[in-house]
């Protein structure tokens, strides 16, 4: 009787939220695990008698020490930051013309143009990794950052120009047609206008393209071998494992560090996110 | 008054076609001008390897040997005697579509719960989503860790919760690393199936549901008559989304597992890269890697005719 009473008023007080606190629960535990596994000692990690999910003894900075020192880890966050502010730039260089030409020029063949821009998205990296080696290779770039520069794009120019043409459609022809009518050259009321306009469009084509570059891995795992030149996950999952050792400590707070620009860029444009997600997916 | 609103009316449409057309005459052109640094960067970094791929399977191209020469089909001939490769085709599927079963049946729910207004619901959302945002191969390290064979934290709950009786080898009992390896999957794709799920409800005018309770239909009837229709296409298009990149997955896989225990994991993606980098010989991880794009052409074509219909 009292337990039926209370079930209805924590249905009645939060009723929206039952449903998502196991969902929460999922989503949140392995980062929860990987919070405390960076700050334990080593004893404390590999003991399992008692309840594992808070500290038995004091929290200790050796794992997040061992990272800093022992790793490249400064190197490898440094070259992930870089490469995914080059591939954002490539990127939008190269999309923001496309999708404005696909979106609002009638020329020989556009149809199959915007197609096939939808269709390239669809192949994948693993289909193409073993060729882009034996391309990058040929082009020069053995072991460099700079190949991946160079081929990230492939993935990300295609989403963030259908994304684009989207943010084009909705600004109104009429707009540019007058700036025609006062003069205006296609370069001048692309630039005046529409880029203006199109502004939130190009913040979420940018957030997308950091995020899918900064989240790669078969081409970093493929193109790059030398330990200073490797992209945060591709370092962190590989330098902190010594032969059968594995460093569960270091690997979580390297872990957890580099999860870090990608969650603050996340945090502050969430709106931009799922609006690109649900648009990329259904336009 | 009358007369000269009239004028402007007639006046202003025929001098936008006018300036259109002087815009247009310039279109051929202009519009290749245009797209053409994309174009060509896609021709060669996406066309070109393709073709490049399709060349390498039918070589007997190597990791580090400049001299490679044609074989014709002898990689293919290879492959189907390996009882490896047919393992693999078997695990790619039911990685996939095991995945994407589970990702809708536990997305589904969580769109109804997310499709209705409540305080701090942005947060919410944008905590669930955090699974999707966060590199995989630095999550999958969490999940490598919880499955531990010594020191898994998830054997600890079962065990204390009474559910088994002994710890558990996730990633190293032959059945049981495939379903370790759709658990992160799905983890990490949920979020994904729920968001496209909740665009595609809030799609659906509530004054039909409205229409559809007043005749008397329960949520079942509702959900299977009314909303099913609605939500079809959306829902359509972002499962095929999502088939693809689970059926082309390689980072997950590689880093729980590295398509062990004994290849029971493997996937296209993965043997690949342990035949054409590991051991070395590209051609025939090239040939391995181009059983994919059949898949890939049927779900392309079957997305192209929906949207043209639609």
């Amino acid at each position: 009787m009292t337990w039926q009473r209370a079930w209805r008023r924590l249905r009645r007080d939060y009723g929206p939220y039952l449903p998502l606190a196991p969902y929460l629960f999922v989503v949140l535990f392995p980062f929860y695990w990987m919070l405390i596994t960076a700050f334990k000692r080593d004893n404390d990690l590999y003991n399992l008698t008692t309840a594992p999910f808070w500290f038995k003894e004091p929290p200790t900075l050796a794992h997040v020490k061992l990272l800093l020192e022992g790793t490249l880890f400064l190197t490898w966050l440094q070259n992930s930051l870089l490469i995914g502010v080059l591939v954002v730039i490539i990127t939008l260089a190269l999309a923001l013309p496309a999708a404005y030409a696909l979106a609002r020029m009638r020329f020989l063949g556009s149809q199959t143009l915007s197609t096939g821009m939808f269709l390239s998205y669809l192949i994948p990296p693993t289909l193409l990794f073993l060729p882009l080696s034996q391309l990058v290779r040929g082009l020069g770039f053995t072991d460099s950052i700079w190949a991946l520069v160079l081929v990230y794009p492939s993935f990300t120019l295609p989403f963030c120009t259908w994304l684009l043409m989207g943010f084009v459609r909705t600004v109104p022809r009429e707009i540019e047609e007058s700036a025609q009518i006062d003069g205006c050259t296609r370069l001048q009321a692309f630039r005046m206008i529409i880029l203006p306009v199109i502004v939130p469009g190009i913040i979420t084509a940018g957030i997308f393209a950091f995020t899918l570059t900064y989240q790669e891995y078969i081409y970093a795992l493929t193109f790059v071998s030398a330990s200073a030149n490797k992209t945060i996950s591709y370092g962190v999952t590989t330098d902190l494992i010594r032969g059968d050792v594995f460093y569960w400590g270091s690997l979580m707070s390297g872990a957890l560090i580099g999860a870090l620009p990608v969650a603050v860029v996340y945090a502050f444009s969430l709106d931009h996110f799922i609006h690109g997600l649900t648009a990329g997916a259904l336009k | 008054m009358a007369n000269g609103q009239n004028v402007g009316a007639v006046a202003v449409p025929a001098t936008r076609a006018t300036v259109r057309r002087g815009w247009a005459d310039r279109e051929g052109l202009q519009g290749f001008i245009w797209i053409a640094p994309a174009f060509l960067y896609l021709a060669f970094f996406i066309a070109y390897p393709f073709v490049m791929a399709i060349y390498l399977s039918l070589s007997s191209a190597r990791v580090g040997s400049p001299e490679y020469h044609f074989v014709g089909l002898l990689n293919y001939q290879r492959l189907f005697a390996d009882p490896t490769f047919w393992q693999t085709v078997q695990n790619s599927f039911v990685f996939t579509f095991g995945s994407e079963a589970i990702r809708l049946i536990i997305g589904l729910p969580l769109a109804f719960a997310l499709n209705r207004t409540f305080k701090g619901k942005r947060l919410v959302q944008g905590l669930i989503l955090i699974p999707f945002v966060i590199p995989i191969a630095l999550s999958s390290l969490a999940w490598k860790w919880m499955f531990d064979s010594l020191y898994s934290v998830i054997n600890w709950m079962l065990m204390r919760g009474g559910i088994i009786s002994y710890p558990w080898q996730w990633l190293g009992e032959p059945g049981l690393a495939m379903w370790s390896v759709i658990i992160m999957n799905v983890w990490r794709g949920f979020p994904f199936s729920a968001v496209i799920l909740l665009a595609a409800l809030t799609a659906v005018p509530q004054e039909i549901i409205e229409a559809a309770k007043i005749d008397g239909a329960g949520p079942l009837r509702r959900f299977h008559y009314v909303v099913v229709p609605i939500i079809r296409p959306i829902l359509f298009v972002g499962l095929l989304y999502s088939i693809v990149f689970s059926f082309t997955d390689f980072s997950a896989v590689w880093l729980l597992t590295q398509g062990g225990p004994y290849n029971t994991t493997h996937v296209f993606g993965t043997y690949a890269y342990n035949i054409g980098i590991n051991a070395g010989d590209i051609g025939q991880g090239a040939a391995i890697t181009l059983f994919i794009f059949p898949f890939l052409a049927a779900i392309v074509i079957v997305m192209l005719r929906f949207l043209r219909r639609e």
